[in-house]
């Protein structure tokens, strides 16, 4: 018997071309238009609260508030959309181009394409996200010094401790490592919506079910804690294991997207630590390697 | 010496949504290609020609039977490292160009460096497109479409080359160099399993055939043979009158201005046989 090379999967650097190459396929789609779309939203947001500065009672924090809570809002909705679509998209589109049959004939395990495809679409959410992240913090400090100005003249008189206490102030709600923290947050939620796209678009070879679904469970995620603490939490009598279970499972099944919504307390200027950011993290690890896992047990036994 | 090809009793059933009974696409198909050798399957639509090109390359499962490469079980990636596979109606991906295509398909096989971007010119001069390297995919005919899809089945360097319907679609022009390209790999050794409908031009190519009919083989052989009649004899004449023709038997010992070419059995054709073989078919 000959002995031809070893593929063994979970190879970097095939990974590595899929995911590249996902990339690419996804920026010649002009997915990057949207940052266009990003840029004239928070130029916008900041022209249209310019009179904002000369209110005295507002301080002029509001200003900086709308800046943050319009672009993590927009951040949010960009990578989920993003996320979603994107994965839903790919891998029927291979299967119905019979681009796959292509790529499964050449030494390449069908967990190496799954992973590549994955992670072609998080290296764009990412780069979007850090870009997005760059001109947030641009126009925040730009404004951040202006209102700065603005209160210093305000407040000549004050003594000086009320002074900084005011600046302190005005500082956190600007381009603070608590924003970039609440990033990262968003990042990581993508990443799991991601995942769960890429385990139905397994299962389903409909990019319109696998679409629906996708925000379904997204939709669930967000609202599932609330429902287990009604639920489980409101039982008189303590709990009883099998619901214990059964409210677990549904954590599993549906992931916990409530956990990711950190950005309200950001935007309040409330600090975001790194504990907290290590805790995301490795929440959006085990969903993400959870789906891809059994996207993998799905996708193994499929026939084309 | 390991063959190229195994394919011993392949099984293959699907079971269609809405219906009881599965259905069979392959049923116990053996077919063995010898390394350097041109094999084509040849059959009507659903016969089971693909199913049995996908069993081989591990996109569908049989449910009993063997499918080996160079002695590897096909179902393991590693038996793909030997192969390159142009499937029927390619699409590729459209935003890619002709030289980022075989690049990406390079890669995958752990091509890099200097040795890639040789390779890509080499394969992108051998089927023509070196001129239409640089452009998108998305922007190229169905010849030429089916051309990069031939290079890029060969960008490793692969000992077998699967092609399902390589001239589907094409021109006759088109299709012609797609005959000569399979003749060339036949020059450098390369073992060319094809299906075809086109069965002039599997004759041509072609060192053996089998005919696939409704999931089973029906025929199977060297092309010579398969193509010759064995109770007729043949003779071919030069500058023979039709009077000469009629008693050729008996003068051409006597004449002297005639001569005698060639004298064995004279062939069918591919077609007839295969329509012999598939929709004229007695027995079912």
């Amino acid at each position: 018997m000959s002995r031809p090379a070893k593929n063994r999967p979970l190879n970097p650097r095939r990974i590595g071309v899929i995911a590249g190459h996902t990339f690419t396929q996804l920026v010649r789609m002009k997915v990057f238009y949207f940052l266009a779309i990003f840029a004239v939203i928070i130029l916008g947001s900041n022209v249209f609260n310019i009179q904002d500065i000369g209110r005295p009672d507002l301080e002029g924090m509001d200003v900086l508030r709308m800046i943050r809570s319009t672009s993590l809002g927009t951040m949010t909705l960009f990578s989920v959309v993003m996320g979603v679509v994107a994965t839903a998209l790919l891998l029927p589109k291979d299967v119905e181009d019979r681009t796959l049959y292509t790529i499964l004939a050449k030494p390449v395990p069908r967990l190496d394409y799954l992973l590549g495809k994955l992670g072609g679409v998080l290296l764009l959410i990412f780069v979007s996200l850090l870009v997005m992240d760059l001109l947030m913090t641009g126009v925040l400090a730009v404004r951040t010094q202006m209102v700065l100005s603005e209160q210093a003249a305000r407040v000549a008189e004050w003594p000086k401790a009320e002074q900084e206490a005011l600046f302190a102030e005005i500082r956190s709600q600007g381009a603070t490592w608590s924003i970039h923290g609440a990033v990262v947050a968003v990042f990581l939620r993508a990443a799991v919506i991601a995942s769960t796209a890429l385990l139905l678009s397994t299962i389903s070879t409909s990019t319109l079910f696998t679409t629906i679904t996708s925000f379904v469970v997204y939709f669930i995620g967000n609202f599932q804690s609330d429902a287990r603490e009604f639920f489980l939490g409101g039982a008189s009598g303590g709990i009883s294991p099998l619901a214990k279970m059964a409210g677990l499972a549904v954590a599993v099944v549906f992931p916990d997207f409530q956990q990711f919504n950190v950005i309200d307390t950001v935007i309040e200027g409330q600090p975001f630590l790194a504990s907290d950011i290590g805790a995301l993290a490795g929440i959006a690890l085990f969903y993400v390697v959870l789906h891809s896992f059994v996207s993998w047990l799905v996708f193994a036994g499929k026939e084309f | 010496m390991d063959l190229a090809v195994e394919i011993q009793d392949l099984v293959k059933e699907f079971r269609p949504a809405g219906r009881k009974e599965p259905l069979r696409a392959v049923d116990k198909v053996s077919i063995h290609i010898a390394p350097g050798e041109v094999y084509g399957l040849i059959g009507p639509n659903g016969s089971g020609k693909s199913t049995t090109m996908k069993a081989l390359l591990g996109l569908v499962q049989p449910d009993s039977g063997i499918c080996r490469i160079f002695g590897n079980d096909s179902l393991r990636v590693d038996s793909r490292q030997d192969v390159g596979f142009l499937p029927e109606n390619p699409y590729f991906y459209k935003h890619l160009s002709g030289s980022e295509t075989l690049r990406f398909y390079g890669k995958l096989c752990g091509l890099r460096g200097a040795s890639l971007e040789v390779r890509v010119k080499e394969l992108l001069a051998l089927v023509d497109l070196a001129e239409a390297g640089n452009r998108r995919l998305g922007g190229y005919s169905k010849g030429m479409l089916q051309r990069i899809g031939l290079a890029q089945a060969l960008i490793q360097e692969p000992r077998l080359v699967i092609l399902d319907e390589p001239t589907a679609g094409v021109d006759p022009v088109g299709s012609r160099q797609i005959r000569d390209l399979i003749l060339d790999l036949k020059k450098r050794g390369i073992t060319v399993f094809l299906c075809s409908h086109l069965l002039e031009q599997v004759q041509e190519v072609c060192d053996r055939v089998g005919i696939i009919y409704r999931g089973r083989m029906v025929k199977e052989g060297p092309i010579e043979e398969l193509l010759s009649l064995g109770d007729q004899t043949e003779i071919v004449l030069r500058d023979a009158s039709p009077e000469l023709v009629a008693q050729v038997r008996e003068l051409i010992a006597k004449d002297g201005k005639a001569e005698l070419l060639r004298a064995g059995r004279p062939k069918t054709t591919l077609e007839r046989l295969f329509l012999q073989e598939t929709v004229d078919r007695r027995d079912p």
